[in-house]
């Protein structure tokens, strides 16, 4: 059986869960799925995760999961996971996950792997991880005794792709015991960077704009085009770099990796440290001056031309 | 606020290179052999891993290695390459001349090709397991003095940002206190500039002259280059007033270091040694050893080539410096690491008798001289002394003043005069003419993507990452930039920087600026040592940052 694990956070599912849904599909060749989801009242979420197509739903109740701690999670799942017996677990390579996976592979001394793009079904299975910032790949076949944990890069796989049940699946409990005086963290409330912090790994749409927007004054060119598409904004690092936008907002190695449904390069030159962060894109639409730019060869469409005639003609068009 | 904590130990090692790696586990050895109450020793290392931030060809000579470790192969040294051919190349345009015999200091018979990063690594390893504390992540910001009497380092804040404030994560450095401080900071390492600063180290001495090196990591296939084969070239696409030159070191597998040094005394402001590489990896020679393979690494450091006469006083009241900081290199050989490890070695043992002693002063620490003059160091260093200062007069005149000294042990009638290599850099109006800069002076062509690739791109492969919230680690006085320099120099620091750090960009209405893209420093330290002005200041950014060099 494989097992994934959900991640919510205050009755919120984090989308990124149903790209792992969508890899255990994609893993499983017939071998039931079980979706573990862990958190206090998180029977919502629990329904939500339901309509996949997987066998069943469990749900790990305990008011010493919410908030979230990686000692807490630790515990819960360990017993879970002795009482499911799964062959694999796999999670989502969130900064969550970052956290507590290493601790709980280490504390079942099982096999880890993590930030994976991909997994090879032919032959022995292996899963594919990049090298060198990503110039290499390389197939990691987990060794010894199961279950082998492994998590898969935001964007690897696809959300939409998760396929849902006919009917939904059951959902069950099953009781853990933690020790809440175990629990060395103690969390404070979610830190925000700024007041209007944005997660742009959630975002759907994204317009990105690099140093052909020239000036900050420019920016509400990018900002009008991102308003008709309902996308968010963001940037490659000379933008961020001069301050016209927030850090937040920057997309690359240095910054935020995003796979959103459309991603509008505008004035991007395509630099690898900037596509590396953006390449998982679904639809990638790309305007530069200059033909030989290298992010034409990533865009599926590219218009070489003044960002600041064509912006506006299509932001003109899109409110027809 | 946290406190700022302290630390006291009885020596103290900065920088986790050969050098202080070597210091560490000899005062680890004589530690053992003497009994006793034991030494604390500490380490630091500004890299988040040790070995991240080593780069080097590399070929090593084991002469140090076997009296440090004499069982070093029992102890899986990563030797995996025993050097078997050496090939020597002027390079024409299109063309090629094979040196009919190799010239003795070129010979690497015996010697090993090596990945500088996997050596250091495995050399920490045996560091740690001799119990000596490795603080990686950790730079040394600033010297602790009292007086003339080095009494420690401060290391870096943490969780500063952009602008100076405080982040949540602040912390500030840590002073570690330490009766002997050995400095192995590395090629103009910051403590010991700042060091030679304050304190009269390097008077009657000749100033240091640099080299910067670039090297890329390539796979090819297996069956291009035997593994061992080490090649050597003088001549394109340098010009005879430029010093300098590439090579090719072939290990297992398929994988070539490749790489490309040229002195950082060049006269032409236009000059960019990123050009000079890329025209380097299209000459047929190694055009034909790397097509079809992928290039995987890349990195740039500067070195010390100086030599003898450019070594400064390695001692003070309660310092020593070794290793690249000091200038141990031979730069006839090509080779240093050895020497590095020497050092660190004698530094090693004069702490250890010093610290014992309880005398700490610059008069007994004074021995470490003593063991460089009577060892190896100086038996190798001395007959070499004036070699690179005569490539100061050109190709023609360092080849054969090299090929003299072989004969006559490098006698000259006196010490060959040089001066700091960014004095030697002309201006725009003298080296061209007082005519317009010609178009395309730099030489620089298109890069095709395959072999050759712009500095961002190389950048992205030499794994440099640093948090982008913290204050620019390289310290600029830009008033000259966009006013004086553009003018005289054309703002060459956007040319010899092999990173992309330094860009002049046009600002709408307010003419040029200097952007600092910070975060792509590759630590190589070119900038701080080649600036005409001699306005940049390499500090070390926030600890942990910096390239990520496996397997270079």
């Amino acid at each position: 059986m494989i097992l994934v694990i959900a991640e919510q956070r205050a009755g919120t599912l984090n989308r990124a869960t149903w790209e792992t849904i969508a890899a255990a599909q994609q893993i499983a060749a017939g071998e039931p799925i079980t979706i573990v989801v862990l958190g206090s009242g998180a029977g919502a979420v629990a329904n939500e995760l339901a309509t996949a197509d997987v066998r069943e739903v469990v749900n790990v109740e305990h008011a010493a999961l919410e908030p979230y701690t990686p000692d807490g999670y630790t515990a819960a799942l360990q017993q879970a996971i002795d009482q499911l017996a799964p062959s694999l677990v796999l999670l989502p390579h969130t900064y969550q996950t970052r956290d507590f996976a290493p601790k709980l592979a280490a504390r079942l001394d099982r096999a880890l792997i993590t930030d994976a793009t991909g997994v090879k079904t032919t032959g022995e299975r292996a899963f594919v991880r990049q090298m060198f910032q990503g110039k290499l790949t390389a197939d990691v076949v987990p060794q010894g005794p199961g279950p082998h944990f492994v998590t898969f890069q935001i964007g690897a796989f696809r959300a939409d792709q998760a396929a849902r049940g006919a009917a939904p699946a059951p959902v069950r409990s099953i009781a853990v015991t933690i020790d809440a005086s175990a629990i060395r963290q103690k969390p404070e409330a979610p830190f925000q960077e700024a007041k209007q912090a944005v997660d742009l790994s959630q975002a759907e749409r994204i317009v990105a704009v690099g140093r052909g927007i020239k000036a900050a004054e420019h920016l509400p060119v990018a900002q009008k085009l991102a308003d008709a598409l309902g996308a968010e904004l963001a940037a490659s690092r000379p933008i961020c770099d001069s301050g016209w936008l927030p850090m937040e907002r920057q997309i690359g190695s240095s910054g935020q990796t995003v796979a959103p449904k459309l991603y509008v390069a505008l004035g991007i030159s395509g630099a690898i440290q900037h596509v590396v962060g953006m390449k998982g894109s679904r639809t990638i639409v790309a305007i530069n001056k200059d033909a030989d730019a290298p992010i034409f060869e990533v865009a599926d469409y590219g218009i070489a031309g003044d960002l600041f005639e064509i912006v506006p003609a299509i932001v003109a068009e899109l409110k027809k | 606020m946290p406190e700022r904590e302290t630390l006291d130990v009885d020596v103290l090692i900065v920088g986790a290179g050969p050098s202080g790696l070597s210091a560490a586990l000899r005062l680890s050895q004589l530690q053992k052999a003497a009994g006793g109450e034991p030494l604390s020793v500490a380490v630091l290392e500004k890299a988040r891993d040790v070995g991240a931030h080593m780069l080097s060809g590399a070929v090593l000579d084991p002469s140090t290695l076997r009296d440090l470790i004499p069982d070093f192969e029992a102890k899986g040294a990563p030797l995996a390459t025993p050097v078997h051919d050496d090939r020597i190349y002027f390079l024409t345009r299109g063309g090629k001349i094979r040196f009919p015999f190799t010239p003795p200091p070129l010979t690497n018979h015996g010697n090993y090709v090596i990945s500088l990063n996997k050596f250091v690594t495995w050399l920490a390893g045996l560091v740690e397991a001799e119990g000596v504390d490795l603080f990686t992540g950790f730079p040394g910001a600033d010297l602790l003095m009292d007086g003339d009497r080095v009494i420690g380092v401060r290391t870096g804040d943490r969780g500063v940002g952009k602008h100076g404030e405080h982040k949540p994560t602040y912390e500030p450095g840590v002073d570690i206190r330490a009766k002997v401080t050995i400095f192995a900071d590395g090629v103009r390492g910051n403590l010991t500039k700042e060091l030679m600063r304050r304190l009269p180290l390097a008077d009657g001495r000749h100033p240091q002259l640099f080299a910067v090196g670039l090297k890329e990591l390539w796979d090819v296939p297996a069956d291009r280059l035997a593994p061992g084969t080490v090649i050597h070239t003088m001549g394109y696409p340098l010009r005879f007033e430029e010093f300098g030159g590439g090579f090719v070191y072939a290990m297992p597998e398929g994988k070539l270091s490749v790489g490309f040094v040229v002195g950082l005394d060049y006269k032409d402001p236009m000059f960019d040694p990123h050009v000079a590489f890329n025209h380097f990896k299209l000459h047929p020679l190694v055009k034909g050893l790397l097509e079809g393979g992928q290039m995987v690494r890349y990195g740039a450091k500067a070195l010390p080539e100086g030599g003898w006469y450019a070594i400064p006083r390695c001692y003070a009241d309660g310092a020593l410096i070794v290793g690249d900081a000091a200038g141990f290199m031979n730069s006839m050989r090509l080779k240093g690491i050895h020497l590095a490890m020497r050092s660190g070695m004698q530094a090693a043992e004069t702490a250890f008798d010093a610290v014992r002693a309880g005398d700490t002063s610059a008069a007994r620490l004074q021995q470490f001289e003593t063991k460089i003059n009577d060892g190896p160091i100086r038996r190798e260093l001395y007959p070499v002394r004036n070699v690179h200062q005569a490539f100061g007069h050109g190709l023609v005149a360092g080849v054969a003043f090299s090929g003299l000294s072989l004969v006559t042990g490098g006698w000259w009638p006196r010490p060959m005069h040089s001066e700091p290599g960014s004095d030697r850099m002309e201006k725009l109006a003298d080296y061209y003419g007082g005519g317009a800069v010609p178009d395309g002076a730099t030489g620089a062509n298109k890069p095709d993507r395959q072999l050759t690739f712009d500095k961002l791109t190389n950048v992205h492969y030499s794994g440099t990452r640093h948090d982008e919230d913290q204050p620019v680690h390289l310290l600029v006085q830009t008033d000259v930039c966009h006013t004086i320099c553009t003018a005289e120099y054309g703002n060459p620091c956007q040319r010899f920087c092999p990173a992309n750090v330094y860009e002049m960009v046009v600002t709408e209405g307010a003419g040029k600026r200097l952007q600092i893209n910070a975060s792509n420093c590759v630590h190589c330290k070119t900038c701080d040592i080649m600036d005409p002005y001699q306005v940049i200041t390499w500090v070390p950014p926030e600890g942990g940052g910096g390239p990520q060099y496996d397997e270079m």
